[in-house]
């Protein structure tokens, strides 16, 4: 079984990133947003859906997010941002309460700020050493904004 | 300036150990090159031609000289025995290893400086007037902004991976721009409303590089306290939506001209309606906590013009000449602003050795209560002297080569390390600086000249402005030859303009000639008084680009 890190630990990862929009649809997908809106009448249940770099999260706004067990935010490169500014609009706008997944190509090292934006699960590339990774689970005990754990900046806190 | 408190330090700590713990595990093979890359760069540190580059960051300019002798001392023990002040404010050491980084930041940790966000696609250091408190005309002193503005993009989790650089400058006068806010991707230049609220008026959107644009507004008046939502909004639309596909197009400059003004506008208001007032508006409590770190220092009450100073300037031409090109006017009477020039012949504009880093930071005990700044023109500044000391400073100034009188001339260029060091450069700048030092070495007529921005960069990256240049020098590479192209009526202040190419690019050892052609048609066409900047936009680029290229008799 794969695995993946949830809420600070290693567990089986029991979903299937459905990245081929034709592939077929179970139960346990992660299907892309789009796909996902354009099908929603006849796709069935799924798990969860998958924003791509590019998606925004406005198409969302009218939806019950809620359903999904998990929304998964894919970074198509480390460099690419966009993702951090989903999980939070994700969190602080649209109230989801359900776990907030990176999928694809984010590193280890971005974990502190993955985790101050919303996310809580991470699905990494199979060549990162789980492990490893959990060390870096943490962000700095300190921080100068507000985030998604704690809405009020450092001037609000000192 | 402002203090750490035990918070402040606790981040700057563990952000040595983590660097500490990146750079061991990249050594280990643990991390790719690939991925070092933005975890190092987002630390200031590049890898260069030759060796790497650390790029120490100074919060909007300001040093105590306990920072600087710390300097100093780095310099020293990692590295070459000096620094390059950049225009952006910071300090650069050409030759460190990357082994010894972390110690070098654990050992800047413990006088409260960093490498953080020096370089890498997030939110680089905020910079702003180097005169800042200490002039009369501004309308309130910037610094607690800069502080307010620094701590708010340290490790900001949502902005660490932009689609490009994002650099912010502030202005708090009418009467200068000394901070080239406008060409920066937010410029923001503080603003009192009829009701006497303090605000910023927000331009967005210039900047230099391949395709150098001046900024436009989007807000003429944003309230202090909602200075941080709306910059989250600005850069959270950026963020969204900025050009990932290609580095050259993606900085935020691309985007607003992309949108035009207004649709930008619209969508960072709309983001803007879901943050304003929320958490993060700036209470009043935390105004006055940052303002009481820039208290004015014990200054005495003094007279202007005491006799000694008014004696010394009327015997002496040299002293007479540093006065009024290095010095500026203070707010207190008797008292002056001066500035350390670092453009001594025969050193790159902006390098200061160790023993001169030494030697500002003792001066700046005697003449100026422990501080200096770093100005985007690449010199420092005493910002707090007794004006019947200014003899004595002068004197001591010019025994450690900080008293070259040219502060604001042709010969005070803004010039980036270029291709001696970096391996982005297309061809070398600092032998350009040293061509014109050394051909405009009489100090008459650089007077006569007047106020001139000669600014020069190795490459389109323009890390030495040379596109806001009065006259701007750019290298390039032809065939593996070094060229270069000069531009003409570029300006940087509060009528800032992007500069027009004059033509061909030169060969290395004709650029002293041509500018010596160029300052031959100011001074035929010069009205009296009239700045080169300004007979350049009274005239045209057509006399210039004659004489320029003219065929030799």
């Amino acid at each position: 079984m794969p695995k993946l890190i949830k809420n600070g630990k290693i567990i089986d990862n029991t979903y299937v990133w459905q990245q081929d929009a034709e592939q077929e649809v179970t139960s346990n997908s992660i299907v892309p947003a789009q796909k996902w809106l354009s099908e929603k009448d006849t796709i069935g249940s799924v798990v969860g859906i998958w924003l791509e770099a590019g998606d925004g999260v406005e198409f969302l706004q009218d939806i019950d997010i809620n359903q999904f067990d998990v929304i998964g935010v894919n970074f198509p490169a480390f460099t690419d941002g966009r993702g951090f500014s989903y999980a939070r609009l994700l969190r602080e706008r649209l109230h989801y309460q359900g776990e907030i997944r990176a999928l694809g190509h984010f590193i280890p090292d971005q974990l502190g700020y993955l985790l101050r934006v919303g996310f809580n699960g991470f699905q990494f590339n199979e060549e990162v050493n789980l492990e490893s990774a959990l060390a870096l689970h943490k962000p700095f005990s300190i921080a100068y904004q507000g985030d998604v754990a704690d809405p009020r900046p450092i001037f609000l806190r000192r | 300036m402002y203090q750490y408190d035990a918070i402040d330090q606790q981040l700057v700590e563990e952000r040595v150990a983590q660097f500490r713990d990146q750079t061991r595990r990249y050594l280990n093979k643990e991390l790719s090159e690939q991925e070092f890359l933005p975890l190092r760069l987002q630390n200031g540190l590049y890898v260069q031609r030759y060796a790497p580059m650390l790029r120490i960051a100074i919060p909007y300019g300001m040093l105590s000289s306990t920072q600087l002798r710390k300097l100093a001392d780095i310099s020293c023990r990692y590295d070459r025995s000096y620094g390059h002040f950049s225009t952006r404010q910071n300090l650069q050491l050409n030759w460190p290893k990357l082994e010894d980084v972390p110690d070098i930041l654990a050992e800047l940790a413990e006088v409260q400086m960093h490498a953080v966000q020096t370089s890498g696609n997030c939110i680089r250091n905020t910079t702003t007037d180097q005169y800042a408190g200490v002039i009369a005309d501004e309308i309130v002193d910037p610094r607690p902004y800069c502080e307010l503005i620094r701590q708010w993009s340290t490790f900001h989790p949502e902005f660490a991976f932009l689609p490009r650089k994002f650099k912010i400058a502030v202005n708090a006068t009418e009467s200068a721009d000394r901070a080239a806010t406008q060409v920066h991707d937010i410029g923001l230049h503080i603003k009192k409303n009829d009701a006497g609220e303090i605000g910023f008026k927000v331009i967005v959107g210039g900047g230099l590089g391949r395709t150098p644009m001046v900024g436009v507004t989007i807000s003429e008046f944003i309230p202090r306290a909602d200075l941080l939502t709306y910059l989250d909004a600005i850069i959270r639309v950026y963020n969204q939506h900025g050009r990932r596909d290609n580095k050259y197009k993606a900085r935020i400059k691309i985007l607003v001209k992309a949108l035009g003004i207004e649709e930008f506008r619209s969508r960072v208001d709309a983001e803007w309606a879901h943050l304003k007032g929320k958490e993060s508006t700036v209470p009043m409590s935390e105004f006055d906590r940052l303002t009481g770190f820039f208290s004015e220092p014990s200054y005495d009450t003094l007279e202007n013009q005491p006799s000694i100073l008014t004696s010394k300037l009327a015997d002496s031409a040299g002293f007479a000449r540093w006065y009024e090109r290095n010095t500026f006017e203070h707010k207190k009477s008797g008292y002056r602003v001066v500035t350390l020039t670092l453009k001594k012949p025969g050193q790159a504009p902006g390098d200061a050795t160790s023993e001169q880093m030494h030697k500002a930071a003792d001066l700046s005990d005697t003449f100026s209560f422990g501080e200096l700044r770093v100005s985007h023109e690449q010199n420092l500044v005493l910002s707090d002297v007794r004006q019947d000391k200014l003899v004595e400073l002068w004197e001591a100034s010019k025994e450690a080569g900080f008293a070259t009188p040219t502060l604001g001339l042709l010969t005070d260029m803004i010039c980036c390390p270029g291709g001696d060091f970096c391996a982005l450069a297309n061809a070398k700048s600092i032998p350009i600086a040293a061509q014109i030092q050394e051909t405009f070495n009489d100090l008459d007529y650089l007077y006569d000249l007047g106020n001139i921005d000669l600014n020069i960069s190795g490459c389109m990256n323009a890390c030495g402005h040379h596109h806001v240049g009065n006259i701007g020098i750019l290298g390039v590479d032809k065939k593996g030859e070094e060229f270069y192209q000069v531009s003409i009526g570029g300006a940087s202040g509060h009528d800032a303009s992007i500069g027009k190419i004059l033509g061909p690019s030169f060969a290395q050892e004709e650029v002293s000639r041509i500018i010596q052609k160029l300052m031959n048609v100011y001074v035929e066409n010069r009205s009296e008084e009239e700045r080169f900047i300004d007979t350049y936009r009274r005239v045209g680029i057509t006399p210039f680009k004659e004489a320029a290229y003219a065929k030799a008799n």
